[in-house]
């Protein structure tokens, strides 16, 4: 699965979802494509689910809305675990990415 | 009537280093691509100015991220008009300010939105008003960028409610500053 733009792309392999670009979409309506394919990972139930932002330069606060709310819904199985990745290079990654270990304290983040 | 929340004063004066840009509405037809676009500028123009112990790329995001919230903001709730920027930077303190003309509802609303904000720990706040979407599938999130602002960022916001006439609208100046590192 994939979505490409001139701005970002996402696309998955196997339980593993890629971000690069730019995503600063006007707000749940817009990103509802994005979580769709999210959603479809999570619906395969596997062991652990692989977020990998180390490409994502820029998002705007409805994705990271996106993701929160993501992040809740991984929450409520048990039984799927979650990975984070992201960069040092890309400064919102530090900043931000916390909130969602707040959310879900067993979310494993990995910044490098 | 001038009604001021948060934050609503500026200490950057005229030895700082200043940028104004005015989006203007017809033109252009504003419209959401203009925020990243304005935003983006504004951010890589003062990265090249910040002194040497900042980092330029934490400087060029951080900018770029508080000024794409704000004009989003003022894109989306805007009651025709144009957008009007002034951000200045002087040593590690860069400020902004955005003025836009929104109608007398929004304005009704957002203030009810910005006295919950201010009377609560930015950080607390934010999860709640995240775990409080996630139960509600039609929210729109209002008010989350504005608190990733204030605890991610550690900005510091406010803002100033201007009527003259009610057929005219509100005219509103959203104050940011940013501490860059």
């Amino acid at each position: 699965m994939e979505i490409s733009t001139n701005d970002y792309r996402v696309w998955t392999e196997g339980a593993s979802i890629h971000y690069e670009g730019t995503m600063r979409l006007s707000g749940t309506e817009a990103y509802a494509p994005i979580l769709e394919i999210m959603n479809s990972v999570l619906g395969s139930k596997p062991d652990l689910i692989t977020l990998d932002l180390t490409g994502l330069e820029f998002l705007n606060s409805s994705g990271i809305n996106l993701f929160a709310k993501f992040t809740i819904e991984i929450r409520k199985q048990p039984d799927v675990g979650v990975r984070v990745l992201g960069s040092k290079s890309i400064p919102w990654q530090s900043k931000s990415l916390r909130n969602l270990q707040r959310l879900h304290p067993a979310l494993e983040l990995t910044i490098s | 009537m001038v009604e001021d929340f948060g934050h609503t004063h500026s200490s950057n004066g005229g030895d700082a280093t200043r940028f104004c840009l005015k989006l203007m509405a017809e033109p252009l037809e504003l419209s959401w691509h203009h925020c990243g676009v304005t935003s983006d500028f504004i951010g890589e123009y003062f990265s090249r100015a910040c002194p040497g112990d900042v980092d330029p790329v934490d400087a060029r995001h951080s900018i770029s991220y508080m000024i794409n919230e704000i004009l989003e903001n003022a894109v989306k709730f805007r009651y025709g008009g144009d957008i009007a920027i002034d951000s200045s930077l002087l040593g590690e303190t860069f400020e902004i300010q955005i003025v836009n003309k929104i109608d007398n509802e929004t304005a009704s609303r957002f203030q009810e939105l910005l006295r919950e904000l201010l009377e609560r720990d930015p950080g607390e706040l934010l999860l709640e008003k995240i775990e409080e979407n996630a139960l509600n599938p039609d929210s729109t999130g209002s008010g989350l960028g504005l608190l990733t602002l204030m605890s991610d960022y550690e900005a510091k916001l406010g803002w100033s409610f201007l009527r003259e006439h009610v057929s005219e609208g509100v005219k509103l100046t959203t104050f940011a500053s940013l501490r860059l590192s």
